[in-house]
């Protein structure tokens, strides 16, 4: 397995390299370049654009621009951007990166709950209004244009009905007096999901291991009471009502982004359980007489999760780059919206920053979901 | 795995109790913090007049890119009476009232020498703009050049000797009594700091068309209340009293270590960027509004100042041009003629306001949802409203729909050093066969406005309505023949001239074997124009051009493209044979000097078109050098003339800018300007609540 991770390794850095070197060139290659932003102001002489470009390093040849990309790149420097200048790359991704990952992996996490709860109900009982009914409206949802579909989301629930706000991630209002920023409490938010994740998996490690209380509704109500206990020491933290009107604004983007795309998990997880509900062992299972929801949860939909959890898996690491769309109509700015006005004003060290990222941990996707597969499926070995 | 999905619920719906919980700490904060507002934002009444600048600052930048005209636009700019709101009693008098504004694009800096510098964005503009005084500014509506911080006009630009060198010096009489929100004295030592820190670093961006090195020695405090600025040569209107007077004045005891700690950073570029880089807190202000907070990409708040020195001023402006402006107590201040008459303006200076807040959304149909919503009272955008949007608002409850003159102009430009773009009569017939008319009323159903001259006419001050209409109100039959004339005239021929129907509104048969007077063949050309997803109006005038040029046997082709590819071409490159983009224009035209002067035709220049007329230049070069307001007009009037018949533009078409307003919330003394409420960053200093 190590001798396996070092040759991915290897292959990853390549990869990575491939990556920038395409971005940047595909990035050059556009007309003009950031001081065409400048070209269009009467007040601003070219000679003082000659200077911006300087400042910028855009007077210089290309293959030295290059040069210079390629080495803050692997040095972990991407530079100044130019359209938030002087600020860090890093530090533009790094305010972004928050509030996309907390949006996106809420929801792909809720997403999947739902496509999976109803590919395993639909699978297990073909035939059945209920797998028309999610068939039919997953699908019909799955090919929605979502820019359309969102903004109806926005009118019928923001603007008719009153119930949720009109976008972004935050009510003025309410924070303008706060003394902390948005960006520390989606980082509180980000952590706050960590604990609770790493809180529920010792949970069920500590009961497994203990024997006994492995089983029955020990490890859920363990689990239910960490749930239960964030928003308590939220509540204590005093900004916890920040946090709220962050959640507040996400109902309506993860909602538009689940019946959008809850059909794929969906779909996937049915057909996964169809054939797997053929295998001999859930024959086995049921002629061993045991409930049906036994058989259903713990040898048939247990066994048809491997290409829901790959699947699963790389909509997670893609999430940090969020989605163009969502993030316009819903004024949610991440890092999708950043890459994107990156892209149009030419701003390359934060194109290449951003798209780093996303090459890196798309890349980090691929090796999780092979490791990922040997604890899956005991079959697997890598050599 | 149901049970888990049970607990999974009931843990949820606990969560939501204990949020709620938390829910009501948001109910008691709010009030709190609503308190603690209305407390700070109410002045001492036993303090002494205190104070802070006008509004007015150095020309905005644009947005760089000339803003796309939107697909919709409504008819020709009509002036709307605003619907009646109350001023309150005195501008101290107000209650906890929050101007909100939506904007659609995040700032970059809060750091005012960076927004002026590499990040002059309009959206920057909007928020970080009145927070700084400037010795003169422009009035309202009528863009009168009045003092500001300044107490009267400067003396008249004198020459002297200074250190055995011949310098232009005038000096500035300054207001008293006016202060930074620190509590310090708005000095003209403020003012020397600022222009030598802008000289010194060599600020880029707009900085150099605001303090010119070419012209810019040095500034003298003879006494805090008084100025003298020395000039390296004589500068004209634009250098100085539309570019140095409107310069933004920092405060000196904020800024100077600051500034001295950049000096010590290295070369001139690293000591730029640390001065860019600083992010300023608690910096003072003297406008009506000081920076609070800014929540990256969700919203920034000014705050109102409450030692603003312009709060409740009033200010007046006769229909025979006098304006008055005056403060009891304070000042008086009489220019343009004696007072009396009717009255064209008159109003109260605010701020009446506690607070702004510009919410950023992510697209105009969320922000126009938002003002439909009641979320916010404007939105801001450079390119108002579309018409689809603005007829979505009329007759909505609430809501006001305004239409003003655009700051805009579009154009169809032609490279002079290509034949046959050199050749006036050419030039001449193409502006003969566009039927700028027939396009904006027939084809755009009156969203677009034809114009003939450089400035638009909504800067009634520098437009000039008597210029050469060249094809104005002719048939299509009468414009070919027109055309055709003027070619034949020059010495253009043809192997078969084109025909028109009897009636003369159709070609029946286009010309053909077009040569030019040197006997060669037409060559065939290209116009570069912005593709329909960008800008449909510039789009299907250049489709319409096209085909009118080929009708008479002009081989052009519309060549619709990217807006990156079209100034590449044009402005880095200038390889291209025509090309129709767009400018956002300011009020005082000296661009006419920067579009058309031969000085500014190389590389990179704003001439792209390498238009070269002695004559011309020498007007260009007289109007940077005039000092006095009337003979730089008569000088701007008169290049409009030259202009509208020499063509090195073809002036194409305006689009009146559309806004909307949450009427049963807020007004305005006045809605009718140039360039519309946003031109005027949504008037934060004068908005009334109701």
């Amino acid at each position: 397995m190590t001798g396996y991770l070092v040759r991915r390794a290897g292959q990853m850095a390549l990869t990575l390299f491939l990556i920038v070197t395409l971005t940047f060139f595909l990035v050059q290659a556009q007309p003009g370049d950031y001081a065409t932003f400048y070209a269009l102001n009467p007040d601003i002489p070219a000679e003082v654009r000659e200077q911006i470009k300087a400042s910028f390093g855009l007077d210089k040849p290309l293959w030295q621009q290059y040069l210079v990309h390629m080495k803050n790149t692997f040095t972990g420097n991407f530079g100044v951007s130019f359209g938030h200048f002087p600020r860090p790359v890093m530090e533009v991704i790094g305010e972004r990166l928050p509030r996309t990952v907390v949006l996106f992996l809420s929801a792909t996490a809720v997403s999947f709950y739902v496509g999976f709860f109803l590919g395993k109900a639909i699978a297990w009982r073909r035939g059945g209004v209920l797998e028309y009914a999610a068939t039919i409206s997953g699908a019909t949802l799955f090919t929605a244009f979502t820019p359309a579909f969102a903004l109806m989301m926005i009118w019928i629930f923001a603007f008719k009905l009153g119930w949720l706000p009109i976008g972004k991630f935050l009510d003025p209002l309410i924070w303008r007096g706060a003394e902390v920023s948005a960006n520390h409490i989606f980082s509180y938010m980000l952590l706050t999901a960590g604990a609770f994740v790493v809180f529920a998996f010792l949970a069920l490690l500590a009961t497994r291991k203990i024997g006994r209380f492995g089983t029955g509704r020990v490890p859920v109500l363990l689990i239910g009471l960490g749930a239960v206990a964030i928003p308590i020491a939220w509540a204590f933290t005093g900004v916890g009502y920040l946090a709220l009107d962050i959640l507040r604004h996400m109902i309506l983007p993860i909602a538009t982004l689940t019946l959008i795309s809850f059909a794929g998990t969906m779909l996937l997880t049915r057909n996964s359980m169809l054939e797997t509900m053929r295998e001999d062992y859930v024959m086995a299972a049921r002629a061993k007489g045991l409930p049906e929801k036994v058989v259903r949860d713990r040898h048939a939909a247990r066994n048809a999760l491997l290409p829901v959890i790959t699947s699963l898996v790389y909509s997670l690491i893609f999430a940090i780059d969020g989605s163009v769309i969502i993030e316009g109509v819903f004024s949610w700015p991440g890092t999708g919206l950043t890459l994107l006005e990156a892209v149009r004003s030419e701003d390359l060290p934060l194109v290449m920053g951003a798209m780093v990222f996303i090459g890196l941990f798309s890349l980090l996707a691929h090796v999780i979901v092979d490791v990922l597969y040997v604890y899956l499926d005991p079959r697997i070995r890598y050599h | 795995m149901r049970s888990m999905g049970l607990i999974t619920l009931c843990a949820l719906i606990l969560a939501g109790i204990a949020l709620l919980g938390c829910g009501s700490e948001v109910v008691t904060q709010e009030v709190v913090r609503e308190v603690e507002v209305v407390v700070t934002a109410t002045p001492d009444p036993n303090a002494p007049s205190q104070a802070a600048g006008q509004t007015s600052q150095a020309s905005p930048p644009t947005s760089g890119q000339q803003p796309p005209a939107s697909t919709a636009q409504p008819d020709a700019p009509s002036p709307t009476p605003p619907p009646a709101a109350q001023a309150p009693a005195s501008a101290t008098d107000v209650s906890d009232n929050v101007y909100q504004l939506g904007i659609s694009a995040d700032l970059t800096t809060t750091n005012y020498w960076s927004y002026l510098g590499p990040d002059g964005t309009v959206w920057n503009l909007y928020v970080l703009g009145g927070t700084k005084p400037s010795l003169y500014g422009y009035s309202a509506q009528r863009f009168d050049w009045v003092p500001s911080l300044a107490s009267d006009f400067p003396t008249p630009l004198t020459e002297e000797t200074v250190g055995g060198e011949t310098l232009w010096t005038t000096e500035v009489p300054l207001k008293q009594g006016v202060k930074w929100s620190d509590g310090n004295d708005v000095t003209a030592e403020d003012f020397a700091f600022t222009a030598h820190t802008v000289a010194e670093l060599q600020l880029p961006g707009n900085w150099p068309s605001i303090v010119d090195p070419d012209y810019f020695d040095h500034a003298e405090a003879l006494d805090p209340y008084r100025l003298k600025i020395y000039f390296k040569q004589k500068p004209g209107l634009a250098r100085w009293q539309f570019g140095q007077a409107f310069m933004p004045i920092f405060s000196k005891a904020y800024w100077e270590p600051i500034v001295e700690e950049a000096k010590q950073s290295g070369d001139i570029i690293e000591q730029q960027k640390a001065l860019f880089a600083h992010v300023p807190e608690n910096e003072p202000t003297a406008g009506g509004y000081g920076f609070d907070k800014w929540e990256r990409g969700a919203f920034a708040e000014k705050e109102r100042n409450p030692g603003y020195y312009f709060a409740d001023s009033v200010v007046k402006q006769y229909a025979n041009g006098a304006y008055v402006e005056s403060k009891p107590g304070a000042y008086e201040f009489m220019a343009y003629g004696e007072p009396g008459g009717d009255t064209s303006l008159e109003y109260r200076v605010g701020p009446n306001a506690d607070s702004a807040i510009y919410s950023i959304y992510g697209s105009q149909d969320a922000t126009v949802l938002a003002l439909k919503k009641g979320d916010i009272d404007f939105m801001l955008n450079p390119l108002g409203l579309s018409r689809g949007l603005q007829e979505q608002l009329e007759g909505e409850d609430g809501l006001t729909v305004i239409e003003n003159a655009s700051d805009g102009m579009r154009y169809l430009g032609f490279n002079f050093r290509k034949q046959p773009m050199e050749s006036k009569a050419f030039r001449q017939a193409v502006a003969t066969l566009i039927d700028k008319e027939f396009i904006t009323s027939t084809v755009l159903q009156g969203v677009a406005i034809p114009i003939y001259t450089t400035v638009p006419e909504g800067n009634q001050a520098w437009y000039n309505s008597d210029v050469p209409l060249i094809g104005q109100g002719l048939s299509r039959g009468e414009r070919i023949a027109q055309a055709m004339q003027l070619l034949k005239d020059a010495g253009f021929t043809w192997e078969t001239e084109p025909r028109v129907s009897e009636d003369g509104r159709f070609v029946e048969q286009a010309g053909e074997g077009l040569r030019m007077p040197n006997g060669q063949p037409m060559p065939e050309m290209d116009i570069l124009a912005p593709s329909p997803g960008y800008d449909p109006l510039r789009s299907t005038f250049a489709i319409w051009i096209e085909r009118w040029l080929n009708e008479v046997g002009i081989p052009v082709r519309a060549d619709l493209t990217g807006f990156n590819l079209i100034v590449d071409k044009v402005f880095t490159n200038q390889e291209f044979d025509m090309w129709i983009l767009g400018w956002a224009l300011s009020p005082y035209p000296d661009y006419l000097e920067s579009f058309f002067h031969s000085r500014h035709s190389g590389l990179e220049g704003h001439n792209a078109g390498g238009y070269n007329n002695p004559e011309y230049d020498r007007l260009a070069d007289e109007l940077l050098a005039e000092t006095d307001l009337e003979s730089a007009r008569q000088k701007v009037f008169e290049m409009q003339a030259f202009l509208a018949e020499d063509l090195p533009y073809v002036p194409l078409f305006d689009t009146p800018l559309v806004e909307a307003y949450r009427s049963d919330r807020i007004g305005y003394p006045y809605t009718t300007s140039w360039g519309g409420l946003q031109n005027a960053a949504g008037m934060t200093e004068l908005v009334l609540f109701k």
